[in-house]
């Protein structure tokens, strides 16, 4: 197992909404969900994913609401909302780009 | 989903920062649970997961706290936004499924609030909006008071006694508003200011052309001639020309020079002006007499003087203007001079209309008031008994646990939405009454009844619905839903659970408690209903009363009209033998009987009077005699079907030169001939040259020149033949209908006198119903709100007394299977509808006695207390309360006994 990384900023609001475009969950599934796909890569901060969550509902990127968990607990989920959708497309694009000029800059051999 | 948040009212309180931990609770538990599962220790797993979170679980729910109040704020406010919303929505299903119920409802309401909003727009504009100039409250109106005679008018030296000696204006201006005719191509009567030169600056009123009159002008008499037009005239007679400035406008046959042009709207204190001219252009002997008094003053304050300040100043002033030019025996025109004289200063506002006027106006707001409480009061009635049916399904809510508060509301905004949905039905109501009340004619109709005390500039004209009546309708709607919604929502939620959840059993009892309340309803509506009988019926005898007045003379088959004969256009000496043609060209039209000169047309409140002497008696000042002065043609007295009661009637040799003669009428016989024989008296009567003595040859019945209302004054009547003749009106009997013999009078007077105006052209059975007009329109909308109130209590009766029988079937049942008859049972039940009547009869007659006082002056020949009004009216209200509650009885004595007992 690599050591885990801590995530750059502003790309945990991106990675929980491509979470939530997966599927409405709650806040420990992203979590999980973010240290699966990355291959336990990513140390996802769990204070900060709870901050991150709360801002977006308030921005009206997100919303949630209460559930039953598969094991009969009350659990908050959210869900993505139309601009949240819009915004994950955005900033999403972004990343990558961002990501690409990063890789082209660094692997430049000599 | 409305029923659903209405039980979790008050239930547990998940707030936004329970819902924080709770949220991190579970994540904590989650992870643990996750580390565990990988093989950690407890201990660690707990460890770690704390870590990720930042710390402890106290910290995380600190750092999301802050976001997590925000939004508690706005959940509250979305709650009760919803909760409303929900509320509305079950509110307006509730209504939608008693279509009914609603549109009764909706109707009452909207002609409650509509009706309201109309007479709240007219006493808007004509009571409370400030006056259209600038700073309004500054402006002062001063004049000169007799005392015994009440305000009067100025002259142009006592205003400048009193313009030099005052010190609490920084402007004042004179004013008097004169029918004038536009000469020229195409004549035009219309209504001329003469002004100082500091009118528009005292009023705060900017030009829209041109400048404002030269100081200097006030130096006058004689001044050079200017106008400023208003911007009506400007677009009419020069389409809008923006170079009319220097340009000349040509009044009674004057040439006037304009130097300015008005702003659109302004049309001088009076209203109407065309143009405002300096009164300073006059001849010397028109303006520098100091007993022809005339003129209107107003003033506006200088800064830091109080209205107050500025009365006393005028009071103490007042006894000076009046030494300054003693009166001198013999000069007088107008009036006798009472011993004292003083001034007096009072906001502009105060005068804006004839106190007669604000009263009638503000009876009638009360009464469009009352009408508005009786529709509250029916439908409380109506609501209370739909709470009734409805009990069962409170008593529910109210067991799983939802607030009394919580439904009352719920009530309540179902009462509410009904007074919104009544609201704005009643706008279109509202907007029809203002658009009606707006096309009042003031100007004739105010003035035939004395009631033109006001300022012209504040008209039926300037009524509309503008936001002012908006907000007053939105403000009475809202107090409305609530005032009616209230009262069966409280009694509704105070339901007896136990006893109400029992379906059907013990309804007598619940119904009884709300029975009582609906019973007290009715007796208020019905006195309510009472009291605007009473007012009705009083304006109704009043206006009988006005109807039934013989005016002294038969206005049926009449034709009046007025022909503008400027100075210059006819020479003086010329006038007789103008006006004999003109009536000789009239009486020639076919369908034509007769024709006949006056100077004033009765019915005018009140024409030019002066004072009378006799030859045979000492001159003393008490002496004088007060008489109305009337110039007429011979034919006169005649065609208006006035009696000769004495005497003889003038002749057509009664001319110039000839003796001086003159007639009276039998009131001035009686005020001032008594116990003597005036005919063949010398009287000395102080104008058109008769001051030097003429003979009483006649005595003729009394014709009411003033108002309807008032009995005709001492009047003395002058042949015109023998006095320079002034303005005449034209008088033409007819065969038949006046107006079928118009046109062709008018064709006749156009080919004789091409270039004179015609106006004023109306029949005198018009000028008669207009003398009327305000009684009968106070009348008429007085009748019409008692109608709507006696309707409303009708059906309140009906419904108190239907779910009455409705609740005692069960009891009448076994009253008749005892024995009781159909007949006793229809007593039963009437006995019970009259008793409410009465009650109801018995307050409303205190009420009423109470309320009409304020009408006192609105009447005419009736008292307050008139008990044939009253009697009348209770009677024609027990009739319609006994009726309505005669259907209930009968469907009471039609109960079949076998199935009432069955059912109860």
């Amino acid at each position: 197992m690599t050591e885990s990384l801590p995530l750059l900023k502003g790309t945990l609001d991106v990675l929980v909404l491509k979470a939530l475009a997966w599927a409405p969950m709650h806040g420990f599934e992203i979590a999980s969900w973010l240290e699966n796909k990355s291959s336990g890569s990513f140390d996802v901060d769990d204070g900060a994913l709870y901050y991150a969550l709360h801002r977006m509902e308030e921005r009206g990127l997100i919303a949630s609401e209460w559930r039953l968990t598969d094991n009969n607990r009350r659990a908050r989920y959210y869900k993505i909302r139309p601009a949240g959708r819009t915004h994950l497309r955005a900033e999403g694009a972004n990343l990558a780009r961002y990501a690409r000029a990063l890789t082209e800059i660094l692997s430049t051999s000599g | 989903m409305s029923s659903r948040r209405l039980f979790q009212f008050g239930g547990s309180k998940r707030t936004a920062r329970n819902e924080i931990r709770e949220e991190l609770q579970y994540h904590l538990d989650a992870r643990i649970a996750h580390l565990t599962a990988r093989g950690m220790s407890s201990e660690a797993a707990r460890e770690e997961a704390l870590r990720r979170l930042g710390g402890s679980l106290a910290d995380a729910e600190r750092r999301l706290g802050a976001s997590a109040e925000r939004k508690e704020r706005r959940l509250n406010v979305r709650d009760r936004f919803l909760d409303l919303l929900g509320d509305a929505r079950y509110a307006v299903r509730g209504l939608l499924r008693r279509p009914g119920f609603t549109t009764v409802a909706v109707l009452t309401l909207a002609i409650g609030i509509g009706a309201n909003t109309a007479i709240y727009s007219a006493v808007d504009a004509l009571l409370l909006r400030s006056l259209p100039f600038r700073d309004p409250g500054r402006l002062m109106d001063i004049v000169q008071v007799a005392t015994d005679e009440g305000p009067t008018e100025w002259s142009r030296p006592k205003y400048l006694v009193f313009r030099d000696a005052q010190k609490s204006y920084a402007t004042l201006a004179l004013h008097r508003e004169t029918p004038t005719t536009i000469t020229g191509t195409e004549p035009e009567r219309v209504s001329v200011e003469e002004v100082t030169t500091e009118y528009l600056k005292t009023l705060g009123v900017r030009l829209a052309l041109g400048a404002d009159f030269p100081p200097e002008l006030d130096n006058g008499p004689g001044a050079r001639k200017l106008a400023l037009i208003s911007d009506a005239l400007w677009q009419r007679q020069f389409n809008a020309d923006p170079d009319v400035v220097g340009k000349t406008l040509s009044l009674n046959n004057q040439p006037w020079e304009i130097i300015a042009v008005l702003p659109p709207g302004f049309r001088g204190l009076s209203g109407r002006a065309e143009a405002l001219v300096n009164l300073t252009a006059r001849e010397p002997d028109a303006l520098n007499e100091a007993w022809s008094l005339e003129f209107s003053m107003i003033g506006r304050l200088k800064d830091g003087i109080a209205p107050a300040q500025a009365a006393a100043e005028a009071r103490l002033l007042g006894p000076r203007i009046y030494e300054a030019f003693p009166m001198q025996q013999g000069t007088l025109t107008t009036s006798k001079v009472p011993e004292k004289w003083t001034a007096e200063a009072r906001p502009l506002d105060s005068i804006r209309v004839a106190s007669g006027l604000k009263r009638s106006l503000l009876v009638l707001f009360g009464a469009v008031g009352l009408v508005l409480l009786i529709a509250c009061v029916n439908l409380a009635n109506l609501l209370v008994a739909r709470a009734v049916a409805r009990r069962q399904e409170i008593a529910v809510r109210l067991a799983i646990g939802a607030g009394r508060t919580r439904l009352v509301r719920m009530l309540v905004t179902e009462s509410v939405v009904l007074a919104a949905l009544g609201g704005a039905v009643g706008l279109t109501v509202a907007m029809f009454g203002a658009r009606l009340l707006s096309t009042i004619n003031p100007q004739e109709t105010l003035q035939v009844q004395g009631l033109d005390g006001g300022i012209g500039a504040v008209g039926f004209d300037s009524i509309r619905l503008d936001a002012r009546a908006l907000v007053f309708a939105f403000a009475v709607t809202v107090v409305v839903g609530l005032l009616f919604g209230l009262l069966p929502a409280v009694r509704a939620t105070r339901a007896d659970l136990t006893s109400d959840l029992k379906e059907g059993s013990n309804a007598a009892r619940g119904g009884r408690r709300v029975g009582a309340s609906r019973r007290w309803l009715v007796v208020a509506e019905v006195a309510l209903a009472l009291v605007l009988l009473a007012g009705s019926g009083l304006m109704i005898r009043s206006l009988g009363n006005l109807l039934s007045v013989d005016p002294g003379f038969d206005s049926s088959n009449m034709l009046t009209l007025r022909l503008s004969v400027p100075a210059g256009d006819v020479a003086p000496d010329s006038m007789p033998g103008f006006y004999e043609q003109l009536q000789s060209r009239i009486a020639a039209v076919p369908g034509v009987q007769q024709v006949a000169l006056a100077d004033c047309p009765p019915l005018n409140n009140g024409c030019n009077g002066t004072i009378m002497t006799f030859a045979d008696r000492p001159q003393t000042s008490s002496g004088n005699a007060m008489v109305g002065v009337h110039w007429v043609s011979p034919s006169w007295f005649g065609t208006m079907r006035v009696p000769l009661e004495r005497g003889r009637l003038f002749s057509e040799t009664d001319r110039l030169g000839t003796p001086k003669v003159v007639l009276i009428n039998e009131a001035a016989a009686r005020a001032y001939f008594r116990g003597e024989d005036p005919i063949g008296k010398k009287v000395a009567v102080y104008q058109g040259g008769f001051h030097t003595g003429a003979e009483v040859i006649g005595i003729v019945g009394d014709v009411r020149f003033g108002t309807i209302d008032s009995t005709a004054r001492p009047d003395v009547y002058i042949s015109y033949g023998q006095a320079r003749v002034p303005r005449m009106m034209i008088f033409v009997r007819t065969a038949g209908d006046p107006w079928a013999a118009a046109s062709s009078v008018r064709a006749a007077i156009r080919e004789f006198a091409p270039r004179n105006p015609l106006y004023d052209i109306r029949a005198m059975h018009e000028r008669v119903a207009t003398a009327s007009a305000q009684t009968r329109f106070s009348a008429v909308l007085l009748g019409f709100f008692a109608a709507v109130a006696l309707s409303l209590a009708v059906m309140g009766i009906y419904g108190v007394m239907s779910f009455a029988v409705a609740q005692r079937t069960g009891e009448i049942g076994i009253r008749m299977a005892l024995g009781a008859g159909r007949s006793r049972v229809l007593r039963l039940v009437i006995r019970d509808g009259a008793l409410l009547a009465a009650t109801g009869v018995l307050i409303g007659f205190v009420a009423a006695l109470g309320a009409t006082r304020v009408m006192r002056s609105l009447l005419f020949e009736v008292t307050t207390t008139d008990p044939w009004t009253y009697v009348g009216m209770a009677v024609i209200l027990a009739a319609a309360a006994l009726l309505a509650s005669w259907i209930p009885a009968r469907r009471a004595a039609g109960i079949d006994p076998m199935v009432a007992l069955r059912r109860g």
